[in-house]
């Protein structure tokens, strides 16, 4: 697959081989009947898309010109606030909270006219790699659903997997867009931090989130990246993103150095390693220049995410106490008693576990051991990785070590589920974008992913190098469910 | 290692009640991960402090006066509201 839905929908609507509103209609019956099975949606708003739909309809009989996304039906992780509509991060916390601004992304997108159909499932709070922390349990695998669709953005890769939207934006902070759009078989990009706007995004760990596109292939990214890298004055850390991605893409990538840290095939599965080898084969083929090195301080990436994740996690976390939003605990003694309540039954149990450890590493007596150290470690591996690229263009490594756990896998062991975000993690404590492209299945069909590292605000190369291997070697492969295009 | 009483004060900090029926799991949960995150001990001191990526900088806006959010609107969202503002137990008596 290297021919964009997108641009094909686009074409489609403005030939009048379709109106929005019949397309619309079929997303609609489809997320009706699998959405069952999938569990992709939280929350699915047919008027809201009936009547953008309707809008775009009329723009096209007037005659006038539409924009790309104009009419495409699309969803948001349920982490992006949506003004008017329910915003849950799949918490019983925020199970009725319904926002009264827009978050940025949605923003740009509604001002196209992009239409959308849901918001969609995630681990409570962004915080695991199953999808299973969600309040409203987890998100399936479209190609296999006993198997979990990834984590956090597990309800956007089931949903763009499973044919129930288009394209979708989900967020990332350890891997939270690249793991479960490896898991699905699916693109995911995570932009370099600064790139797209924050403002409404439902704070996890501020200095590591960002949000990014979900879609079936490279083409499809390219075109929302380029229509959500605005600047921002509303996220005091934005800085936008300045050329557009989509005029490179197809770039021929001759001479094009591809680092390979070593440290990324340690420890991963087999199948996965053959999978990477593979496409090493294929940019060889194309031209490139493949060179390894070692970048050592990434075995301390993990812990190092972990302790900063979870310290501002459990700052960012604090607001929820009953009072002004969500959840409020009934029956209680006074003020700091009905605060306590509310936490500890509105929040679940990985997120009780993240803030307290949070709360620990920042704790007199642990945080110059934990937090402090953690936070310069940070600094020796953003070091570490602008050196590397001083000897390429861009990196390549696994997207995950394994394939999508089978359901109810991930909740066992904590650490054991932390250590599958290793090659996740290193790029959002750098603040690098990474693309996660499909590049085979393991034997019972099940998509394996790579990634694609690029120095920071080198979303343009990634996507080139990530366009030409889908051409060349693309290994998308439609699952069983909702529309077929 | 961590202990029960460590896990019972830093749920007081956190706000978080910890049953009777919790602790023993959370404890040993907690330990796991504290294990795990104290790896990072093993490593040499970095060199330099860590203090932002891509080197940005906050954008601030000037000190003025721009239209806000709709109060009756906020206070859709809370559970308990009275003449305008969140309404809360007395905490002074």
């Amino acid at each position: 697959m290297s021919q964009s839905n997108i641009t094909k929908l686009h074409e489609g609507l403005v030939n009048k081989d379709f109106s929005c509103r019949e397309l619309t209609e079929k997303y609609l019956k489809a997320i009706e009947k699998d959405n069952g099975e999938l569990n992709a949606y939280v929350t699915v708003t047919p008027e809201t898309a009936m009547e953008t739909a309707e809008k775009v309809d009329e723009k096209i009989s007037k005659g006038e010109d539409i924009a790309l996304l104009e009419g495409i039906p699309m969803t948001l992780k349920d982490n992006i606030s949506t003004d008017g509509i329910r915003t849950t991060c799949c918490s019983k916390i925020l199970e009725d909270y319904t926002p009264i601004y827009d978050a940025t992304v949605w923003k740009i997108l509604k001002a196209r006219n992009s239409v959308l159909l849901g918001k969609t499932n995630m681990d409570e709070f962004a915080m695991g790699s199953s999808c299973e922390t969600s309040y409203f349990g987890g998100a399936k695998n479209p190609h296999n659903t006993g198997h979990v669709a990834g984590g956090s953005s597990g309800g956007v890769a089931s949903a763009v997997g499973g044919n129930l939207a288009v394209f979708g934006l989900g967020s990332d902070t350890g891997g939270s867009i690249r793991q479960p759009a490896s898991f699905c078989g699916i693109v995911g990009l995570k932009p370099t931090y600064g790139a797209v706007s924050r403002f409404g995004l439902i704070a996890y760990a501020s200095s590591l989130d960002q949000i990014g596109p979900i879609t079936t292939n490279v083409e499809d990214t390219a075109i929302v990246f380029d229509a959500i890298s605005e600047y921002d004055k509303m996220d005091s850390t934005s800085k936008g993103s300045s050329v557009p991605v989509c005029g490179s893409l197809k770039n021929d990538i001759k001479g094009m150095k591809i680092g390979i840290a070593k440290e990324y095939l340690e420890g991963i599965r087999e199948d996965v390693r053959k999978c990477i080898d593979e496409a090493i084969s294929v940019y060889q083929s194309l031209g490139a220049e493949i060179v390894y090195f070692d970048i050592p301080s990434i075995k301390y990436a993990l812990p190092v995410y972990y302790i900063i994740a979870c310290a501002e996690a459990s700052s960012n976390l604090g607001r929820y106490d009953g009072i002004r939003y969500g959840y409020k605990a009934e029956n209680y003694r006074d003020v700091n008693d009905m605060i306590k309540k509310t936490r500890s039954t509105g929040f679940g149990d990985e997120v009780k576990r993240r803030i307290l450890l949070g709360t620990y590493v920042l704790s007199s007596g642990y945080y110059d051991a934990y937090y402090k150290k953690a936070q310069s470690l940070r600094g020796t591996i953003v070091k570490a990785f602008r050196e590397a690229f001083t000897k390429c263009d861009v990196m390549l490594a696994p997207t995950v070590p394994m394939t999508a756990f089978e359901n109810g896998h991930a909740v066992s062991d904590p650490v054991e589920t932390y250590q599958t975000d290793i090659c996740t993690v290193p790029v959002n404590i750098c603040g690098l974008p990474a693309v996660s492209v499909p590049c085979g299945f393991d034997e019972k069909g099940l998509p394996v992913g790579m990634q694609l590292i690029g120095n920071s605000f080198d979303e343009a190369k990634i996507l080139n190098a990530a366009w030409q291997y889908e051409k060349t070697a693309g290994k998308f492969r439609a699952a069983g469910f909702g529309v077929s295009l | 290692m961590v202990t029960k009483e460590e896990i019972m004060k830093i749920a007081i900090l956190s706000k978080l009640f910890v049953g009777e029926d919790e602790i023993d799991k959370l404890t040993e949960d907690m330990s796991g991960i504290i294990s795990f995150a104290d790896t990072i001990n093993n490593a040499a001191d970095a060199e330099s402090d860590f203090d932002n990526i891509n080197e940005l900088s906050n954008v601030l806006r000037e000190d003025e006066v721009v239209p806000s959010l709709d109060r009756d609107k906020i206070l859709e969202n809370a559970k308990d509201s009275d003449e305008g503002c969140f309404l809360v137990k007395n905490i002074m008596k």
